[in-house]
């Protein structure tokens, strides 16, 4: 039996705005296992970078509960909070988040400060990953100085640091054009298969996705159909 | 763990340049102002008191009703009065002056200056008193007519020429011949004097037996309160009205010292002023400089960073930027302070010392450390509050 490292439960999220009310997420009940290649595909404003921020406890459910490696994370204080999900739970977004007064290498090493790691074991795990993502030449450049896809590789290397049980990607291709863009897919599907890595992905690139082992389609804050065959789920995009 | 955040932080603060930089500015500009400010109001205030010392403390100033100092309007005294005193005894001696504006001319130059005279033989003994000697010349000797003595200023700043011992000057159309010249006495009223003995100014002037002012010089050990109110009573006697006063030195230290107290609130407001708005500029400035870094608040607590260790980061951040404006601003401050000391002496307000002030560097240093951990602090701590998904939005 599979382990569920993650577990949405009954989950609502709800927008109020002045008079009205929008319901992001409407009762979504999903387990995503250890090791697994889970994409959320969806049309704009269906509701999928909600639902990964809930997932990466970036944002608080309205209503039901998230379980991450067992923990209810609905019930954790912020600090508590953030010490897991800085462990837990690496970050990858569309527009890269680096901190641009940083080099490639302080960048990765970030995660590890906050986790308190000493300076030589957060100089050489960077390094490692930094070479992982292919970048061991960039190491010394400042964020700010580097292009899209480099940035994009910089993320993937931050969010690997704290050796995360999930890599939450949102859109990670979103900014670059197709050819870096299969070359950061690359990435996310060599950490997959070779260093057995739990990522849940939103995309648009439907195309760019290979090897995921399951998909779910997302309409209107409702998980609509989860499928191993992701062709399935890519249909039903295209058809909508 | 700190040293991380504190090499996190003094890199932020490189790499934003100039963000820095007009930070750091505002904070020296609010410093500098509060101590120059203060530096300067201090200064003043010592100077005041040294010069009061320059009075006297065993003198006696007897004056018409409202006289307020040598030059003003002033009626009522005459000679007689200075009898009636001088009768009561008790005193070393006593003095007394007139003086009058009037045209002073030496080659061809005309200028108008206040010119005060004493009588002959006690001007020797009135200014030795407060230890004032001349720097070139003699004073009067008795029954010493149309002579002159010069304060230091008035010697070397009123003609084009300077004034020298043996020289002539005229006095309202009068000749003089200067025999003396004061040493500095270290303000611009005392050093720009013209002294005659009095019989040639009640030549000059027309006034046969005017007096503006009377000094006693009380003799060691007399009670001045007691003698004060001799001379009331004698004076109220003799000529049967009050239209004058006797003022010891300790009134006179009341009335500078109400003067003072003026003065003190100006400057104190001012400095209190200069805080404030050096406080909002520094917090202004942070504020927008926090702000702006919402998005990477976000950031940092997306990948694990405590609102705790966000606010630390950003303490030691504003906390370095305070303390280095503060440093700054100190030496700003006080090299202004200095400034205005010098700008002073060279007006011939020679009294003016500026002194260095260790607690007020030390609180001039702690103000900006703790103003600008503060205001960089509290916009900190609001954009740690935020959800990562709120503060990562932040544009
Ligand atoms: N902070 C918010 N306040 C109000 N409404 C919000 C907020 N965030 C998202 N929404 C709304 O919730 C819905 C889902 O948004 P979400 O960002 O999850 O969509 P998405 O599927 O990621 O879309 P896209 O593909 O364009 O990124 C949208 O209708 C959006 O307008
Ligand atoms: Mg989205």
């Amino acid at each position: 039996m599979k382990k569920a490292i993650i577990k949405m439960k009954d989950l609502w999220k709800t927008y109020h705005m002045g008079e009205t009310t929008l319901d992001a997420l409407k009762e979504i009940n999903l387990e995503i296992y250890q090791g697994e290649f889970f994409t959320i595909l969806g049309h704009s404003g269906s509701g999928k970078s909600t639902m990964l921020n809930m997932v990466g406890s970036l944002d608080l459910p309205t209503k039901g509960k998230i379980f991450l490696d067992g923990i209810d994370i609905s019930t954790l204080h912020e600090s508590d909070l953030a010490q897991l999900r800085g462990k837990k739970i690496g970050l990858v977004f569309q527009s890269f988040n680096l901190i641009p007064s940083l080099t490639a290498l302080e960048n990765v090493s970030l995660p590890m400060i906050f986790q308190g790691q000493d300076k030589n074991t957060r100089d050489s795990k960077s390094k490692e990953l930094l070479s992982l993502v292919g970048l061991s030449s960039r190491m010394t450049h400042k964020a700010s100085q580097l292009s899209g896809g480099e940035k994009q590789r910089v993320a993937i290397a931050r969010a690997l640091s704290n050796n995360p049980e999930v890599i939450l990607a949102d859109e990670p291709t979103g900014n670059l054009d197709s050819k870096t863009g299969a070359e950061i897919m690359n990435i996310f599907e060599d950490l997959h298969k070779n260093h057995n890595r739990t990522i849940i992905m939103v995309t648009h690139d439907i195309g760019l996705v290979k090897g995921s082992d399951r998909s779910c389609y997302l309409s209107d804050g409702k998980i609509i159909k989860v499928s191993k065959n992701i062709k399935e789920i890519k249909e039903m995009v295209i058809k909508k | 763990m700190i040293q991380d955040y504190i090499s996190l932080a003094i890199g932020n603060l490189k790499h934003k340049r100039v963000r820095s930089l007009l930070t750091i500015i505002g904070i020296v500009i609010g410093i500098g102002a509060i101590i120059a400010l203060i530096s300067v109001s201090q200064g003043l205030e010592n100077s005041i008191k040294e010069q009061f010392e320059l009075f006297g403390k065993d003198r006696i100033l007897i004056g018409p009703k409202g006289f307020q100092g040598p030059g003003t309007v002033s009626e009522g005294l005459t000679t007689k009065d200075v009898d009636t005193i001088e009768n009561l005894g008790e005193f070393e001696y006593v003095t007394y002056f007139l003086s009058r504006t009037a045209e002073i001319e030496r080659k061809n130059q005309v200028k108008f200056a206040l010119a005060t005279s004493y009588p002959a033989e006690d001007v020797e003994k009135a200014f030795g008193d407060i230890d004032i000697d001349v720097k070139s010349g003699r004073f009067f000797t008795k029954g010493e007519k149309f002579s002159a003595i010069l304060g230091s200023r008035a010697a070397s700043e009123l003609f084009d020429e300077d004034v020298r011992v043996r020289n002539k000057i005229k006095i309202a159309g009068s000749s003089f011949e200067v025999i003396g010249i004061l040493e500095n006495i270290g303000n611009p009223q005392d050093d720009n004097i013209i002294i005659i003995p009095i019989e040639a100014a009640r030549e000059i002037f027309n006034e046969p037996d005017k007096v503006e002012g009377i000094m006693a010089q009380v003799k060691p050990g007399v009670d001045i309160q007691e003698t004060q109110s001799r001379i009331e009573r004698a004076l109220k006697r003799a000529r049967d009205d009050e239209n004058f006063q006797v003022l010891t030195p300790t009134q006179i230290l009341e009335q500078i010292n109400q003067v003072l107290g003026v003065v003190q609130v100006v400057l104190v407001g001012i400095a209190a002023i200069s805080l404030v708005v050096g406080g909002i500029g520094i917090m202004n400035s942070m504020y927008t400089s926090v702000l702006e870094r919402t998005k990477e608040i976000g950031i940092m607590k997306a990948i694990g960073a405590k609102n705790k260790d966000i606010l630390l980061i950003f303490l030691i951040e504003s906390g370095f930027l305070g303390i280095i404006g503060g440093f700054f601003g100190v030496l700003l401050g006080l090299g202004i302070g200095k400034l205005v000391g010098v700008i002073a002496f060279q007006s011939g307000f020679q009294f003016l010392k500026i002194e260095v002030n260790f607690s007020l560097i030390i609180f001039g240093l702690i103000f900006a450390f703790f103003v600008g951990m503060i205001s960089g602090a509290i916009p900190a701590y609001q954009a740690s509050k935020l959800k990562p998904v709120d503060a990562l939005k932040y544009e």
